[in-house]
C-alpha cells in the first residue's frame, strides 16, 4: 500500500514537474501568447460590439457571460493546436525519441505538457475579462465567488486531459493540423461558448455532453452568473476527464507501437 | 500467470544482439503507389562487454544509427534479438530504459530558448532522478562536460560542442551504466571533437559501457577497445583496431597530391599489376590518391609515368593506418549485390 501511493506520490510530482517546465517554454513563445492573450482580445472585440448592435449591452450578466464565452474560444483554441500538436511538435523539435525512450511514462509526460497547454490557455479568459473592464467598463463579480477557482480548476484539467486525446489521436494521421483547423469552430458553437445551448438543435445535445469544453464552459458561468452553484458541471469535467484519460492512455500505447514499428519516432 | 523475464547479467556481455534485422516500407509515385521494402540492417550479431568501448564503424547508410534505436527501445526489430543488461529490448523496455543513456549528433533534441541547466532539470525529472539528488548530479555533470558557469545561458546561444557536451551530460543524468554515443562527434570543430573524446576516455575509465557509432576512423581508433565495421547493414569484420589493421599490414600506401587528376588517369594506376587499390580523396584544389601496394614493392616512379601529364605536389610512402583498412573492407565487401538488392519493390 506504502509502495502504491509513493508511486502515486511520484507520478503526481512528475506531472507537476512537467507542467512547471512546459509553462516555462509557453511563456517565451511568441506563437502562444499571440494565441492565448491577442487573438481572444479580438474576439471579445467582436462579440461586445455584436450584443451592442443586437441592443442587448445594457445587462451586465449579459456583457460577463460574452466574456466568459470569448475567453473560453481562446482557451479552446491554445488546448486544440497546443494539445492537439503536442506529439507532432516534439517529434520536429527532436524531443519525442528522448521523452518515449526516458524512464518515466511518456503518458504522464504527455499529461503534465497538455495540463501546461490548458492553463496558459486561461490567459485568454484574463486577458478577455481584462479587455472587457477596460474597455467597455464590464463590472466583475461572481455569484459564487468560492467556486470560480475551483470551476477553473476542473475546466483546466478537463482541458487538459482533452489536449492529451486530441494529441494522441492527430498523432495517427499526416494532415492532423487540417483537421486541428477543422474542429476549432464547432467545438465554440456545439458546447455553448458563443450561444447558448438550448439554441442549438436537439439532436446536438449528446455531442455537447461528451465534450469536456461544455462543461467547463458550464462550471465558470455557473459559478459567475449562474443562480445555482455549478457542482454538476464541475463533476462532468472530471468524469469525462477520467474517461478521456483512459481513452488517451490506450491510444498511446497504440501509437507508440506504431511508431517504433514503423520508425516515425523522428524525423531524421 | 506472470512471465519470467531473464535478470540484470552481472557477468554476461552489457550488450548482445543476434541476427538483428530491420526493413523500413517506403512509398514512391503518386499515380501508381508502390511501396518499397529497404533492408537497413541485415543480420547484424555482436556482443560488448561491461566496461568495454564498442565502436561501431561504417559509411553513412550503412546501418548504424539503425542498429542503435533497436538496441535503445526506440525501433522494434523486424527479425532477431538483443538484450541490454540481460533485458529483451523488445520486451523489458523498462527495465532497459532505466539502464542506459542516449547521445544522439547535431543540432535536435534540447529546448533552445530555455537555459542548458533548465534542460537538465527537465531531464532529470524524466530520468526519474530523486529531487535532492538532482541539484548535485547537474553539478557534477556539468563539470564533467566542462559547462560549469554557463548553465544559465539559454541554449541557442551554445556552440556545437557545447551542445553536444550538453547532450552527454543529459544521457548520464540517472547515472547509467550503458551509454549508447550515435556519432556524437557529428559537426563539432577538431577542438570540440578532441574535447569530446576526451570526455568519452572519461567515462570509461569511470567504468562506463560505451557503444559509440561513428564514420571517423581515427577516432574509433584512439577511443574503441574493440570495432566492429558495418557495410551495407551486414558487419563485415570486428576486433582490436590492430586486428583489422592486420587486413593491410602487409602494404604500403603511396599517397600522392594531385591537381586535376582525371579519371583515366586514376584507371591506368589501378590496372598496374603491382597495385591493389586506389582510392581517391577531394580535397579543396587538390585530390589526394591513396594507392595500395605490397610491402617491399617499388612502385613510385611506375605512379608518376601512370599519371602522365597531372600536375603531382607532394609524394609520400607510409604505413598503412587504420583508415586503410576500413577503406580497404568497405570497398572489398561493398554493398556485393548492390543497394538494389536491400530495396525489393513491391506495386500495390
Amino acid at each position: 500500500m506504502s509502495g502504491l501511493l509513493a508511486a502515486a506520490r511520484s507520478n503526481a510530482r512528475h506531472v507537476a514537474r512537467v507542467w512547471q517546465f512546459t509553462m516555462k517554454i509557453f511563456m517565451i513563445s511568441d506563437f502562444f501568447i499571440l494565441t492565448a492573450v491577442v487573438q481572444p482580445i479580438i474576439f471579445a472585440s467582436i462579440a461586445y460590439f455584436l450584443f451592442e448592435i443586437g441592443g442587448d449591452a445594457a445587462g451586465e450578466q449579459t456583457l460577463l457571460y460574452a466574456a466568459l464565452g470569448t475567453g473560453m474560444m481562446g482557451v479552446w483554441s491554445t488546448t486544440l493546436f497546443g494539445g492537439g500538436g503536442a506529439i507532432a511538435w516534439q517529434r520536429w523539435e527532436g524531443t519525442l525519441e528522448l521523452l518515449v525512450s526516458a524512464p518515466r511514462r511518456y503518458d504522464l509526460t504527455l499529461l503534465g505538457q497538455t495540463l501546461a497547454t490548458a492553463t496558459f490557455g486561461f490567459w485568454s479568459m484574463i486577458a478577455t475579462l481584462a479587455w472587457g473592464v477596460l474597455l467597455f467598463g464590464m463590472p466583475l463579480n461572481a455569484n459564487y465567488p468560492l467556486l470560480l477557482p475551483v470551476a477553473l480548476l476542473a475546466a483546466i484539467i478537463g482541458l487538459g486531459v482533452m489536449g492529451m486525446l486530441l494529441g494522441t489521436t492527430f498523432v495517427l494521421y499526416r494532415h492532423a493540423n487540417a483537421l486541428s483547423n477543422l474542429l476549432e469552430y464547432p467545438v465554440w458553437i456545439a458546447t455553448g461558448m458563443v450561444v447558448p445551448l438550448a439554441l442549438l438543435p436537439v439532436w446536438l445535445g449528446p455531442v455537447s455532453w461528451v465534450l469536456v469544453p461544455t462543461w467547463g464552459m458550464a462550471a465558470i458561468r455557473g459559478a459567475a452568473i449562474g443562480t445555482e452553484p455549478p457542482w454538476l458541471a464541475i463533476a462532468m469535467n472530471l468524469v469525462l476527464a477520467v474517461a478521456y484519460y483512459l481513452i488517451a492512455r490506450r491510444v498511446l500505447v497504440h501509437v507508440i507501437d506504431k511508431a517504433r514499428r514503423d520508425a516515425t519516432l523522428s524525423l531524421a | 500467470m506472470s512471465t519470467t523475464r531473464p535478470g540484470p547479467a552481472t557477468d554476461g556481455p552489457a550488450i548482445e544482439a543476434e541476427n538483428l534485422v530491420r526493413t523500413y516500407r517506403t512509398h514512391l509515385g503518386v499515380m501508381r503507389r508502390r511501396s518499397l521494402d529497404v533492408e537497413a540492417v541485415r543480420g547484424v550479431s555482436f556482443e560488448v562487454r561491461p566496461g568495454e568501448l564498442f565502436g561501431l564503424l561504417g559509411p553513412n547508410g550503412a546501418g548504424k544509427t539503425t542498429t542503435i534505436k533497436m538496441l535503445i527501445t526506440l525501433l522494434l526489430p523486424t527479425s532477431g534479438t538483443a538484450r541490454v543488461m540481460g533485458y529483451d529490448v523488445v520486451r523489458d523496455t523498462a527495465q532497459v530504459r532505466r539502464r542506459i543513456g542516449y547521445v544522439f549528433g547535431g543540432e535536435r533534441g534540447l529546448y533552445d530558448r530555455i537555459s542548458g541547466l533548465d534542460n537538465l532539470r527537465f531531464f532529470a525529472e524524466l530520468y526519474g532522478v530523486e529531487p535532492d539528488a538532482q541539484g548535485p548530479r547537474i553539478a557534477a555533470l556539468l563539470d564533467l562536460v566542462g559547462l560549469t558557469g554557463r548553465e544559465g545561458e539559454k541554449v541557442e546561444g551554445y556552440s556545437r560542442g557545447m551542445r553536444q557536451r550538453l547532450h552527454i551530460a543529459r544521457g548520464l543524468l540517472h547515472d547509467p551504466p550503458i551509454l549508447f554515443l550515435d556519432e556524437p562527434s557529428l559537426g563539432l570543430d577538431p577542438v570540440g571533437a578532441r574535447e569530446l573524446r576526451r570526455t568519452i576516455a572519461d567515462l570509461v575509465a569511470a567504468g562506463k559501457t560505451v557503444l559509440l557509432t561513428t564514420h571517423y576512423m581515427f577516432e574509433a581508433d584512439a577511443l574503441c577497445d574493440r570495432i566492429a565495421v558495418i557495410n551495407g547493414g551486414r558487419i563485415v569484420a570486428s576486433g582490436t583496431g590492430s586486428d583489422l589493421k592486420a587486413a593491410v599490414a602487409n602494404r604500403t600506401i603511396v599517397e600522392i597530391e594531385t591537381y586535376g587528376v582525371t579519371d583515366e588517369a586514376v584507371d591506368r594506376l589501378r590496372a598496374d599489376p603491382d597495385v591493389i587499390a586506389v582510392n581517391t580523396e577531394d580535397q579543396d584544389q587538390s585530390q589526394v590518391l591513396l594507392v595500395q601496394s605490397e610491402r617491399g614493392t617499388e612502385i613510385t616512379q611506375r605512379l608518376i609515368q601512370h599519371l602522365g601529364d597531372t600536375r603531382i605536389g607532394k609524394i609520400a610512402a607510409r604505413e598503412p593506418t587504420l583508415e586503410d583498412a576500413y577503406v580497404h573492407l568497405i570497398a572489398t565487401t561493398g554493398d556485393a549485390d548492390g543497394s538494389a538488392a536491400r530495396a525489393a519493390a513491391v506495386a500495390e
